[in-house]
């Protein structure tokens, strides 16, 4: 590993009128070294005006996502002597910047605020109770850490307009929905609403989730497949009458 | 250095995912080439697996491939390059290109279990054809190279129906309270070998379709009398 690293941050801030452009840094390297303390060693000892969200720096909190050599990473997470020696550092595109690597993310609370909430089944007797059976499903669900890194790979939430909610948001869905004791069937919601057509499965947002959640193969296609059996299989249409009318 | 980090990781996408996609292409252009200016049903006791059971199934077989969710992701990266690739240079997608995802013409994909079903029901015939390739000479049991071949070939391409999503979501993955059922915990169990399948289902598709061809140019290399019929054994039964 060389002594030092080139760090080419994307800055700008658009309340002054900034337009954004890269500046390069020159950084001394550590051994285990994470693209955040390079970062945050800008920040102390070269340029104090740099902006940048974090918190735990341990991959829990979701604050320092960005996107590192073009794809979307927490910085905490991203080994320098794993990137070369020149490492460039993006604000997520798919958000507004709020000043050099923060962006705003506040769109998504908008969006889970679309999806109906937990609803519990009506005469549950208390306390609750849930088989461990029943739960490991929608417990892979929440390890999530809302770092918005899926979100922000997504490429129809990037170029495209359209009504989908976003990986994080059907992770949130499939979650709600594989709940035990949960009374709501979410998939007409999906199926208009929540726009999950408009995934076309590339599982990019699967290749990045830091938490190394299956996205696609265990939130989404299930979600998927739930919406073929009530709007596109008749067999499976047939079945869903019956059970309502049950 | 970014400059060629970049090509590697562009490079490594674009290679595997391509290989599947693009072999898919051009092993349904050979085999239509094949089966229909050269056709070999049976050589020898050993079934050619497009003929099993019938070459009339054909078309159903390439659609419950081009439905597959691992080729969905393959043909909309790279043929219609919504995106290429993860990463933001490379990704080729962009606002300006109309996308409609699986909600126009690809909607059709959303009947992809019923090509399954087929899928399903032809599976047997795979093992018959094992089977009719060990006893094909009446009085004596055979085994010979060939034999193997046809099995990995019924074997990979079960691997491969098997851990299709569409089959996870039937046999448990569309319930949510698996100890509300009287059989929840067989259910459950049934479900999480499935997804323990299901986590290679792109390996299998690309696999299993490989093998597919490699039986069928074995049993046209013997036929064109190349020395490649190993025989293990025979016994006079």
């Amino acid at each position: 590993m060389s002594d030092k690293v080139t760090i080419s941050i994307k800055r700008s801030d658009p309340s002054k009128g900034e337009a954004p452009h890269f500046v390069d840094y020159e950084v001394p390297t550590q051994e285990g070294m994470v693209v955040l303390d390079a970062v945050h060693y800008i920040g102390s000892n070269i340029d104090p005006t740099l902006s940048v969200r974090w918190n735990c720096k341990a991959a829990r909190c979701g604050s320092c996502s960005a996107e590192v050599n073009g794809l979307p990473r927490l910085m905490c997470k991203t080994r320098v002597d794993k990137m070369g020696s020149r490492i460039s550092i993006e604000p997520m595109r798919a958000y507004p910047v709020v000043k050099d690597l923060v962006t705003n993310v506040s769109h998504n609370w908008e969006v889970a605020k679309r999806i109906p909430p937990f609803t519990p089944k009506p005469d549950l007797p208390k306390p609750w109770r849930i088989a461990a059976i029943d739960i490991t499903r929608s417990k892979e669900f929440r390890t999530c850490i809302e770092c918005f890194l899926c979100q922000d790979v997504c490429h129809v939430i990037r170029e495209h307009e359209s009504n989908y909610l976003g990986p994080k948001h059907m992770v949130k869905v499939a979650a709600l929905d594989m709940h035990p004791l949960d009374s709501i069937d979410r998939t007409g919601f999906l199926h208009t609403e929540g726009g999950v057509g408009f995934c076309n499965i590339t599982k990019c947002c699967q290749n990045v989730c830091p938490e190394g959640i299956h996205i696609t193969d265990n939130a989404i296609i299930p979600e998927k497949e739930r919406v073929v059996n009530e709007f596109y299989d008749p067999i499976g249409i047939l079945i869903h009458r019956r059970r309502q009318k049950k | 250095m970014i400059e060629n980090r970049r090509r590697l990781n562009t490079l490594s996408e674009l290679l595997e995912p391509n290989w599947r996609f693009w072999s898919l292409i051009l092993i349904l252009l050979l085999s239509a080439g094949a089966l229909f200016l050269y056709p070999v049903s049976e050589y020898q006791g050993y079934v050619d697996p497009f003929y099993s059971p019938t070459v009339l199934v054909l078309p159903f077989i390439a659609l419950f491939r081009l439905s597959c969710y691992a080729y969905r992701k393959d043909y909309h990266r790279h043929v219609f390059r919504h995106p290429m690739a993860c990463l933001n240079d490379e990704r080729m997608d962009s606002s300006k290109r109309k996308y409609s995802g699986e909600t126009g013409f690809f909607a059709l994909n959303n009947f992809h279990r019923y090509f399954f079903y087929i899928g399903l029901a032809i599976l047997p015939f795979f093992y018959y054809d094992f089977y009719t390739s060990m006893v094909y000479q009446s009085g004596f049991f055979i085994f010979r190279l060939g034999s193997i071949l046809l099995l990995a070939n019924a074997l990979l391409l079960t691997l491969w129906t098997i851990s299709c999503h569409a089959f996870r979501h039937l046999i448990g993955g569309s319930v949510d309270c698996y100890s509300c059922l009287s059989h929840g915990t067989g259910v459950k169990k049934l479900f999480n070998g499935q997804s323990l399948l299901n986590r290679y289902h792109e390996q299998f598709a690309f696999v299993s379709l490989l093998v597919v061809v490699a039986v069928d140019l074995y049993i046209r290399a013997l036929m064109a009398g190349w020395p490649v019929d190993f025989t293990f054994f025979r016994i006079a039964i």
